[in-house]
């Protein structure tokens, strides 16, 4: 009786599933290609402000870009450089939170191919203490009407004050070596030649900070090669972050056409290690302006042994044992120590 | 001749038995006496004040340390260098200019005067004096600050004994800077983040199909229900991007098709909802990402073939840098139990594309 009744609302829960029909209504028409400033960085006194612009355009040459435009509060994902936004109408005001002094429009129609630059403005209160302030511009397109899955897109920009003064700043080293980017782990010993080396900082102050510095590498010969910026991009570890900086032992720069202007794109690129064991000295620097300036100083080891090096160092180790070998048998032999052991003959 | 060195070698003889502990007492006063009087030694609580950070205007510097060996210093040695290593080859910061910078002000270890001063470097002397272990300051004005605001700076500072900064040093360290602009003016182009969504989108975003939902026919717990979309991307900012999945999973009324919180595959007959960003075969749909830029690149759980996952919030593709546009395909899969309700299940998934920090 039982599988009865459930093979009864099965087959009703199915027909009615059969019976989904997707609404056939027109879609919002409306562009969702769209350019904007992905980050803002700015230093304000408390008691200013700064008013300053954005600039949207709408790449679709055929309908108008509606934005909503909000500000939100965001905070890190990871060990990364990439921003958690608080979406949520309800989400709780951060700390660190830059929407109290922000001001932008809250909607903006952009004609085909066309642009606009809005207003925007940042006013630090004249009581508001020294620190490091960020939240983020959300432009939101309009949500669609039909299908299972609708589509919307949305484009964000950081922004950064700064409010100079005496700040609480605080990095401590965690972890420091060769790194590779894809695995995201840091290797002792490696096989596959080392292009970056990475540093793991943790951030316990109340501002963001950018190191600089430098990391010297050494072989075993005594050979250096300088990477004389540990931080080219000027990543930021943000307020509680334990953030990852890494660097190229050897960097590619190349001007790359963007949209009509010109900008340099870098890569890492094989360093032309050689194998064996390398030492490395990072030297960082830190400090807000008006702040003490803070130094981290530390080394790290790595082996670089390519497969190739193993197997021809295993072959020459082979080597050289049948010939020492050969040559003491040979000695041996000569002076009498050993003699040739002679096989029986096999024909009786 | 050999008349004197046999009697030197008498003398030595008969000194055998004192000189070893003589020579070791000698050996451990250098040690531990005279080395740590000549070891250079860093400031600290070194620091820099800029008066204004504004890049290119002239301005005033206010240098902070204390000095750690007491020994008599006679000079002080600035110098303004992109890398603050002391050892490394110094490149003057690109505007920075010094030469008409006036001492103003000094506490602490004072007296001093400006010996010298080129564009990145100035040297402070006075008589020597023996210094004592204090914080000490000093105040220039006239100092045109660096332009870029791409890059920090640092000076590297250095004491000696000698009034012209040669010879050893006695204490060095190094004070980092950086101009910051009220509104930052970029070196080059100002950075800029193209990104579009729509069922169909070219690679550089100038043409869409301006269709912005996905049908996905009627759900059957037999077959897989599949769609696309596709989204283009490209920055120039220095930092990259990254783009994350917002939204709630497919829902009717109350009945909730659960996206996929792990890679998994496609499974007929059970309640699934996932999305990943390359070409599969099971089921047949999907392209791997389009455009020669090798920066960008599908999430690790979002770019393996006949895995699909869905979690609100999920980076599903980024660039640790500079990117040209870069073409991304979704592929989206639902699948259903008997059991599941009937209902319209629909959800709306909003890509968001943001710089990174």
């Amino acid at each position: 009786m039982t599988s009865f009744k459930s093979t009864v609302v099965a087959a009703f829960a199915v027909l009615l599933a059969f019976a989904t029909v997707v609404p056939s209504t027109p879609a919002s028409a409306d562009s969702a290609a769209l350019s904007i400033v992905p980050k803002k960085t700015y230093t304000i006194e408390p008691g200013k402000s700064v008013d300053d612009k954005l600039t949207i355009r709408n790449l679709d040459g055929e309908e108008p870009l509606n934005l909503t435009l909000r500000v939100v509060d965001f905070t890190f994902l990871d060990d990364g450089g990439t921003p958690k936004l608080f979406l949520a109408a309800d989400a709780p005001q951060t700390t660190w939170s830059l929407r109290p002094f922000l001001e932008v429009p809250e909607q903006v129609s952009i004609p085909p191919r066309g642009s606009k630059t809005l207003d925007m403005k940042v006013a630090i209160p004249g009581y508001q203490g020294a620190g490091s302030y960020y939240s983020a511009i959300v432009y939101s397109s309009g949500a669609p009407e039909g299908g299972n899955v609708g589509l919307s897109a949305s484009g964000v920009t950081l922004v950064f004050t700064s409010v100079p003064g005496q700040v609480k700043e605080n990095l401590k080293l965690e972890k420091f070596g060769a790194y590779d980017v894809q695995t995201k782990k840091y290797s002792f010993i490696t096989t596959k030649e080392p292009l970056n080396m990475a540093f793991r900082l943790k951030n316990s102050g109340n501002v963001t900070e950018s190191p600089t510095g430098s990391i010297t590498l050494r072989d075993m010969f005594g050979h250096e090669r300088l990477i004389e910026d540990v931080n080219p991009n000027q990543s930021l570890a943000l307020i509680g972050q334990t953030r990852t900086f890494y660097s190229c032992i050897k960097l590619k720069a190349e001007e790359v056409d963007f949209n009509g202007a010109r900008s340099e794109s870098r890569t890492c690129v094989s360093g032309g290690l050689w194998p064996g064991y390398y030492k490395a000295t990072l030297n960082l620097l830190y400090g807000q302006n008006g702040n003490n300036t803070e130094e981290i100083v530390s080394t790290a080891s790595f082996w670089y042994l390519p497969l190739w090096f193993i197997i021809a160092v295993i072959v020459l180790l082979l080597v050289v044992t049948y010939y020492v070998r050969k040559a003491i048998t040979f000695v041996q032999t000569k002076t009498g120590r050993r003699t040739k052991i002679k096989r029986p003959s096999r024909r009786t | 001749m050999h008349h004197r060195l046999v009697r030197f070698h008498e003398f030595l003889f008969a000194q055998r038995h004192l000189w070893p502990e003589e020579l070791i007492a000698l050996l451990l006063a250098v040690l531990f006496l005279a080395a740590p009087v000549t070891e250079a030694k860093r400031f600290q609580d070194r620091s820099l004040y800029m008066q204004s950070s504004e890049p290119g205007v002239t301005t005033s510097y206010k240098v902070s340390f204390s000095y750690m060996s007491p020994n008599p210093v006679g000079s002080l040695d600035m110098q303004f260098c992109i890398d603050p290593i002391p050892y490394h080859p110094c490149v003057a910061p690109p505007g920075i200019d010094v030469s008409d910078a006036i001492l103003t002000g000094q506490t602490g270890e004072s007296s001093f005067t400006i010996l010298s001063q080129t564009a990145n470097r100035i040297i402070l002397t006075r008589s020597p004096t023996m210094g004592i272990s204090q914080a000490s300051s000093y105040n220039f004005e006239g100092i045109v600050n660096p332009t870029d605001n791409g890059q920090a700076f640092s000076i590297r500072l250095k004491s000696h004994a000698s009034g012209d900064a040669s010879g050893a040093q006695i204490d060095f360290g190094s004070v980092r800077g950086q101009v910051a602009s009220g509104i930052v003016i970029e070196t080059q182009v100002p950075p800029m983040l193209v990104f579009c969504v729509a069922e169909e989108v070219s690679e550089n975003c100038t043409t869409t199909n301006d269709n912005y939902y996905v049908d996905m026919g009627q759900l059957n717990p037999s077959t897989t229900l599949t769609a696309q979309s596709q989204m283009a991307v490209g920055t120039n900012a220095s930092g990259g991007f990254a783009i994350t999945a917002n939204g709630t999973p497919l829902s009717a009324g109350t009945n909730v098709i659960d996206g996929m919180t792990t890679p998994s595959a496609s499974t007929p007959g059970k309640n699934q909802f996932g999305i990943n960003l390359v070409a599969n075969t099971v089921p047949d749909i999907g392209i791997d990402p389009e455009g020669t830029w090798a920066n960008a690149v599908a999430s690790p759980d979002y770019g393996v073939p006949d895995f699909y996952k869905f979690v609100p919030g999920d980076v599903v593709a980024f660039s640790p840098n500079v990117s040209l546009m870069k073409k991304f395909t979704v592929s989206y899969i639902i699948n259903s139990s008997p059991e599941l309700r009937a209902g319209i299940y629909t959800t709306t998934i909003s890509y968001i594309a943001s710089g990174r920090f």
